[in-house]
């Protein structure tokens, strides 16, 4: 009844005109900049830090939230149409989506992406609103210890589920603690990595690097990639129709890949493109058709969609009750919330209820968004894909300069976002995960803090963090998941010798 | 003399970064009361930290991913100016360009010129098209700064 009675109150801060209005925009925009092969939801929501600057922070999360699962949406239809994901999330979606699109029913794919995606929001949501507020309760009794070992957890658990080297991955984390770490030490006043550069003395602005790391990045590895005139052409979208037969057939795998979503989702380090992942192998080992699986089965397009965009509703789960984000997305988010003046954590379901219930609750209006909006207006939104790449790469960059001239107002950020954008191409070339830097740079500040903060309530005794049983447990789950996968690679390579 | 993996290459640049910023974290001033932590500790945690994984990088073999891709031949037979890599310095250089005069000749001007110019030297030719989406997309997003956020944008030369 409690639960209602919020959800309740959140609608009447969702239902405001105002937060509509940002609701719509945030879907629709998500959706756009997510369509755009190359431009994730960390982009997305990085180019919208500087709109939600001067917003009240429920009316931004709102919106932020919007563009969020608008953009993991909209990552399906230039999978289906293209074959070239406009985020990973949407990567399993291709797998039939695109099959089915080149035997002329990318219609229906689109549909079906629409409808598991609204279900899959939605199904979340409720779960949301139920554990969320258990786990914040959880939360309350954490100390500056369980919080060091939770951050470490969720730094970890990114790097040793990201697709690429463990170590270059660990490298990136350090590097965006390092980040994090310059300018004045708020605790003792002193100066760190600043080179005597006034500018350096309040640190970086993690909008800075999220953007340069991240756009920028991407607008630099699209010119090396021949981002000249050439567009994919696209395939005819056709009829967006389901018969009755084809809903029954997708029932049942929506429903189980929402619940499996929503859980991949909680969890530090997965999100969607491990559920979608996990949402299309579950589909394809449990499904009588299994076979044809890769060749336009519409149960391989329901599945994935339904989990990445309930993944994305449990992604919010760590954030809002912990204030610790579990992947690079949220911790854009995060970082968007701090800027905001609100730090989100156990404390803020009490003290910011209006953040809290209004974000879930307009979640709830933005799926509804999702579904009226996007279904007939996808043959619409698609052109968007017919847009020039030379057109599209300038305004990219005319969007990354505003987002950081717009909030600091100093030249020395442009420079900077040069410098972190060519940082990101590096990386991407040399296959660095860029979402552990930015995870890091976020928790950096805090995560020393907190560490700072245990260490003197114990004297200097770095005992304390293994006295602590939930400091602990979080810790030894912090050292198996980077020794996992390694004991794991080392098996299989013995084996492959054998 | 074996020659050296990228990994091996990056790692050695790593931990030349790594020794540097030990190097930095040990000139870090103590503060003048006794506390259990000082300023100091977390960068030499981390500092060594990434000295020990760019041993380790440098005792891994690089995969696939590792190694950038091969650039497509036909783009690299393209006149300097429009090869991949000199797209990427020449963006940069326009980069650089348009924020030391962002501020002279207002921001109305420099992100037009920035959006057209980029658009144009990327290969699109419709140059209708291209100006009016620039000065669109660019008028639209100031007047939206400047009007409904109130942020302030440079006018510079433009009596705006």
């Amino acid at each position: 009844m409690e639960a209602f009675n919020n959800l309740m109150y959140g609608f009447g801060i969702a239902l405001e005109p105002m937060n509509i209005a940002y609701v719509f925009f945030g879907v629709f925009a998500g959706t756009i900049i997510g369509m755009l092969p190359g431009l994730g939801p960390i982009s997305a929501l990085a180019l919208m830090i500087p709109i939600t600057f001067a917003m009240e922070p429920s009316s931004g999360l709102i919106l932020m939230a919007g563009v969020y699962y608008g953009a993991i949406f909209g990552g399906s239809t230039s999978s289906i149409l293209l074959n070239a994901p406009g985020v990973a999330g949407t990567v399993a979606t291709s797998f039939d989506g695109y099959p089915l699109a080149k035997q002329g029913m990318a219609g229906k794919a689109l549909a079906i992406a629409a409808y598991s995606s609204f279900i899959g929001g939605t199904v979340s949501i409720i779960f949301l609103m139920l554990v969320a507020p258990l786990l914040g309760k959880v939360a309350v009794s954490f100390g500056p210890a369980e919080y060091f070992a939770l951050m470490v957890l969720g730094l970890t658990a990114v790097v040793s589920l990201s697709d690429k080297s463990l170590v270059k991955g660990l490298i990136a984390a350090v590097v965006g603690v390092m980040i994090s770490i310059i300018g004045i030490d708020l605790q003792t006043g002193t100066e760190r990595y600043t080179f005597g550069a006034a500018h350096l003395l309040d640190g970086i602005d993690f909008l800075v690097v999220a953007l340069g790391i991240f756009a920028l990045a991407e607008v630099f590895y699209m010119l090396l990639r021949g981002g000249g005139g050439k567009e994919q052409p696209r395939n005819a979208i056709g009829s967006l129709k389901l018969s009755g037969r084809e809903c029954r057939d997708i029932a049942a795998p929506i429903g189980r890949s929402s619940i499996l979503g929503f859980f991949t989702g909680v969890l530090p380090g997965a999100g969607a493109t491990i559920g979608s992942f996990l949402g299309y192998s579950m589909e394809k080992r449990l499904a009588k058709d299994g076979d044809t699986f890769g060749k336009g089965n519409i149960k391989g397009v329901a599945a994935p969609e339904a989990a990445n965009n309930a993944a994305c509703t449990g992604s919010f789960v760590p954030l809002l009750t912990l204030g610790v984000p579990g992947s690079g997305t949220t911790a854009v988010l995060l970082g968007a919330l701090l800027v905001m003046g609100v730090t989100p954590g156990p404390a803020m379901i009490e003290s910011r209820p209006d953040v809290f219930w209004g974000v879930i609750a307009s979640m709830y209006i933005g799926n509804i968004f999702l579904l009226v909006l996007n279904l007939p207006l996808i043959p619409l939104i698609a052109k968007i894909l017919d847009m020039p790449r030379p057109l599209l790469l300038a305004l990219i960059l005319i969007f990354c300069m505003i987002g950081v001239y717009g909030m600091s107002f100093s030249v020395f950020d442009l420079l900077l976002l040069l410098g972190f954008g060519l940082l990101g191409l590096g990386m991407r070339l040399f296959g660095f995960p860029a979402a552990p830097l930015i995870l890091a740079l976020i928790l950096g500040a805090i995560m020393e803090e907190s560490m700072r903060r245990a260490l003197q309530i114990s004297g200097g005794d770095w005992m304390i963090f293994i006295d602590k049983p939930i400091s602990m447990w979080l810790l030894i789950i912090a050292a198996l998941s980077l020794v996992l996968p390694m004991v794991k690679k080392a098996i299989a390579g013995a084996r492959a010798r054998a | 003399m074996t020659r050296l993996n990228v990994n091996q290459v990056l790692a050695l640049c790593l931990a030349l970064v790594a020794v540097g910023y030990l190097a930095m974290a040990w000139q870090i001033p103590d503060f003048p009361l006794p506390r259990p932590v000082d300023s100091d500790l977390f960068p030499k945690v981390l500092g060594f930290t990434l000295l020990g994984l760019s041993l380790l990088l440098f005792l891994e073999k690089p995969k696939a991913q590792d190694i950038p891709d091969e650039l497509d031949p036909n783009e690299q037979a393209q006149p300097l100016l429009l090869r991949p890599w000199s797209r990427v310095v020449v963006t940069s250089l326009a980069i650089v360009v348009y924020a030391l005069l962002l501020a002279p000749i207002g921001f109305v001007v420099a992100s037009t010129t920035l959006s057209f110019g980029l658009a144009w030297y990327y290969g699109y030719r419709r140059h209708g098209v291209n100006m009016a989406v620039s000065l669109g997309v660019v008028l639209a997003l100031y007047l939206t700064m400047t009007k409904v956020m109130d942020v302030y944008l440079p006018t510079g030369i433009l009596p705006l």
